[in-house]
């Protein structure tokens, strides 16, 4: 099939390029590492390190699976005025600065939180403790991931097949049958990939951990390389802890590569058949929504109103505000637009490797794989990793880190965002190629015409959500610009971080208010806005 | 008596609505033909109760059943695929059957397998339905009505995914089990040969009203 080959090598010498960029950070990585050796307590540090984080993203995991599981059922089953803006929350989750969920989380069961307040007015009473250690992380972490657990949950059961929920209900299944016959299936199905994924948000942690860690004994590797460089400038024992923390995650990402969850990460389900459950389990679901609402909500609730404090809007009429927000703006939309380009060429790519891979050459084969590989491998590469990849390069290469911050802050991020990106365009992109080749073939449409007339204007709802996801992760990331953010050059959640370090926390909250409103316009916007284009085209 | 009378029903794009008059007598077989979209299968849909009339009434011995939502219906269905759960064995399956946690364990399985003996698939018990033939498949949810044993059988197409000899297998034990537990048949089939060989009054959809062939 040679027409398709075009595109299989810009997909192929684009799969190289980023694989060069991750072999030369890995370089930097291993030098530095050999230039600058760790400390002589490195080996115990990193044992522990290693334990503490496994045990705290395991258990994040499993809770999060835990929740997710059973809201998803109860959204399933009850029908109820706003349950698709309740949906919609739910996937805010993917896209929520972990920063805000850290200050949120404090805001609502911190020692002066909503719920010792609560607790104090009614019954004179306070939560024992403090926030702060690793049942607040894995708190935090089940606010974000168990929200996302629930929300692909939800996604799964909404796409049951027709047929299959026909027989259901012809057979009067009762609420236990139902769920282990009907809804079971698929929610095991999806359970490896989404624990594979949440575990790695949880095992490379970063801004949660920062805010609710309460010191050096619950750090993650993440936040031990970030104390190497910035405090205790180490990059030799930073380098040996990113380089285990990258073996470590991808231990974990290669059985999961296959990566199906997709778009049904935030994409709309199908609108559902109302088949109500009867007798007992009603008022369990109701209760469950009830409380989930309260569990997912009132953290992010908690940091708007906190943001409304007169003490610090102030800070938005603030030049350093002004400027961090035109960079956040700046570097969230080149970084969407090179991760949105850099997902197309790898995706279209391997579309047109899917038509001869099932049935072609065991190289056609292959090449899919290679193509998809890169991409895939930034999965394992966190935010601290990935900067500090580049923060060394530029060390050793002798150029000053703060003249490459801009590009490094866009790269880094688009590279982060590539994953899912080319996870929500891949599948709809190959389906698309499959169904339509043969007529595309017949009526002689290829390359750009066949780009812009079919695959454009049929692929912009994933065009958009994946643009969605891209923006907001680089709207929210910490994890870059805190090798790379200065004074001078800040983003709006580094701004929000030296606020909360330098316990201006009225400034915090309304830094953290701004972005969760960006959050949000960012999120429902892009995707109409980029409908909207083909609406105005059609 | 299942009867329909002036059961009236139209989707959205539709020209013209559909209007039903049916009686359907304990153990008898009422076949329905017509071309692709004359409105088979929905009517099976709005006595099956996936479908609400918007006027008319469905009753089973003077008894309304449209308040009623399908779970609740005395209504068994047989599809022309997909009627089970592939992941589950033909057992499991066949138990699905029978209201929960209503008899015995023992008395569960007993009641299971007595199905399964009675299409002749008692062996079968614990095999995948996965790993089933298309005949094994249909007499494995035949099982399952029996043991639901509601007075109305609904049968959309169920005998066109299969092999000739296997139809007419599956059709002499549908048949011998109609006559034996009196339920109410509607059969659905685009193929006259499967209507009349199972001795159905043969109705046709024409027009949005069934008339006799």
């Amino acid at each position: 099939m040679p027409r398709y080959w075009g595109r299989v090598v810009a997909g192929v010498v684009l799969a190289a390029l980023v694989a060069a960029l991750i072999g030369a950070m890995l370089a930097s990585l291993f030098v530095a590492s050999a230039r600058f050796p760790g400390t002589g307590t490195a080996g115990g540090d990193i044992f522990y390190l290693a334990r503490i984080t496994i045990v705290q993203a395991t258990l994040s995991t499993l809770v999060s699976i835990g929740v997710g599981i059973p809201v998803a059922w109860a959204l399933n089953r009850v029908a109820f005025p706003g349950r698709s803006a309740y949906v919609a929350i739910l996937s805010m989750s993917l896209v929520l600065p972990a920063l805000v969920v850290g200050f949120g989380v404090i805001a609502v069961w911190g020692r002066a939180g909503w719920v010792n307040q609560a607790l104090a007015t009614l019954a004179g009473a306070r939560l024992p403790g403090t926030i702060f250690g690793l049942h607040g992380i894995i708190l935090a972490h089940l606010v974000l991931n168990g929200a996302l657990a629930a929300r692909v949950f939800y996604n799964r059961l909404a796409t049951l097949p027709p047929a299959t929920l026909k027989l259901g209900r012809s057979l009067a299944l009762g609420p236990i049958d139902r769920f282990l016959v009907l809804d079971w299936p698929p929610i095991r199905a999806a359970i490896p990939s989404l624990a594979a994924l949440i575990f790695l948000f949880c095992f490379t942690s970063f801004a949660i951990v920062l805010t609710l860690g309460g010191g050096p004994a619950n750090a993650t590797f993440e936040v031990a390389i970030y104390e190497a460089v910035r405090i205790d400038f180490d990059p030799g024992f930073a380098a040996l802890l990113a380089l285990i923390q990258l073996a470590i995650c991808l231990l974990v990402i290669l059985p999961a590569a296959a990566w199906p969850l997709g778009a049904a990460l935030v994409a709309e389900p199908a609108p559902i058949r109302h088949w109500p459950d009867r007798g007992g389990a009603r008022p369990l679901q109701v209760g469950i929504i009830v409380i989930a609402a309260a569990l997912f909500g009132l953290p992010t609730l908690a940091a708007l109103v906190g943001g409304l404090q007169p003490g610090g809007i102030s800070i938005l009429g603030s030049s350093a505000f002004r400027a961090a927000f035109a960079t956040s703006m700046a570097i969230a939309t080149f970084s969407t637009l090179l991760a949105l380009a850099l997902a197309m060429v790898l995706a279209l790519a391997r579309a047109n490797l899917a038509l001869v891979a099932p049935t072609g050459p065991w190289s056609a084969f292959w090449l899919r794989q290679v193509i998809g590989a890169p991409a895939f491998a930034y999965l394992a590469t966190p935010a601290v990793v990935l900067a500090l990849g580049f923060f060394l390069l530029a060390r050793l290469t002798g150029i000053p880190p703060r003249h490459l911050a801009p590009f490094v802050l866009v790269l880094a991020n688009a590279l982060l965002a590539l994953p899912l990106s080319a996870a929500i365009l891949g599948p709809p992109l190959e389906r698309l190629t499959a169904r339509t080749a043969r007529l595309q073939r017949a009526l002689a449409i290829s390359g750009w015409r066949r780009f812009t007339e079919i695959e454009l204007p049929l692929l912009r709802t994933d065009i958009g959500y994946a643009a969605a996801v891209a923006f907001c992760f680089s709207l929210g990331d910490l994890g870059v610009i805190a090798l790379f953010g200065t004074g001078d050059f800040a983003t709006l959640p580094w701004l929000m971080y030296r606020a909360m370090g330098a316990y201006r926390g009225s400034e915090a909250a309304t830094v953290a208010a701004a972005l969760i409103v960006l959050t949000i316009l960012a999120f429902v916007a892009i995707p109409k806005l980029v409908s909207g284009v083909r609406h105005a085209g059609a | 008596m299942l009867a329909l009378d002036g059961v009236t029903f139209r989707y959205a794009a539709a020209e013209a609505p559909w209007r039903f008059d049916l009686e359907v007598a304990p153990g008898e077989i009422v076949g329905i033909a017509g071309v692709s979209g004359a409105g088979k299968s929905t009517l099976l849909d709005l006595i099956a109760g996936f479908l609400i009339p918007l006027a008319g009434d469905i009753t089973l011995d003077g008894r309304s059943l449209l308040t009623e939502p399908p779970e609740a219906r005395p209504v068994s269905i047989l599809f022309q695929t997909d009627n089970l759960f592939d992941h589950l064995s033909a057992a499991r399956n066949v138990a699905l059957g029978l209201a929960p946690n209503k008899l015995p364990r023992a008395q569960r399985q007993a009641r299971v397998q007595e199905a399964l003996d009675a299409v002749e698939l008692g062996n079968f018990s614990n095999r995948v339905v996965a790993r089933l033939s298309g005949g094994q498949k249909q007499r494995v949810a035949l099982a399952r009505t029996l043991l639901r044993d509601k007075p109305i059988l609904l049968l959309d197409e169920p005998f066109t995914a299969l092999d000739p000899e296997t139809a007419a297998e599956v059709r002499e034990h549908l048949s011998a089990l109609i006559a034996a537990h009196r339920w109410h048949t509607v059969l659905v089939s685009h193929d006259a040969e499967d209507l009349a060989a199972v001795g159905a009054r043969i109705l046709v959809v024409d027009g949005g009203r069934l008339t006799p062939a």
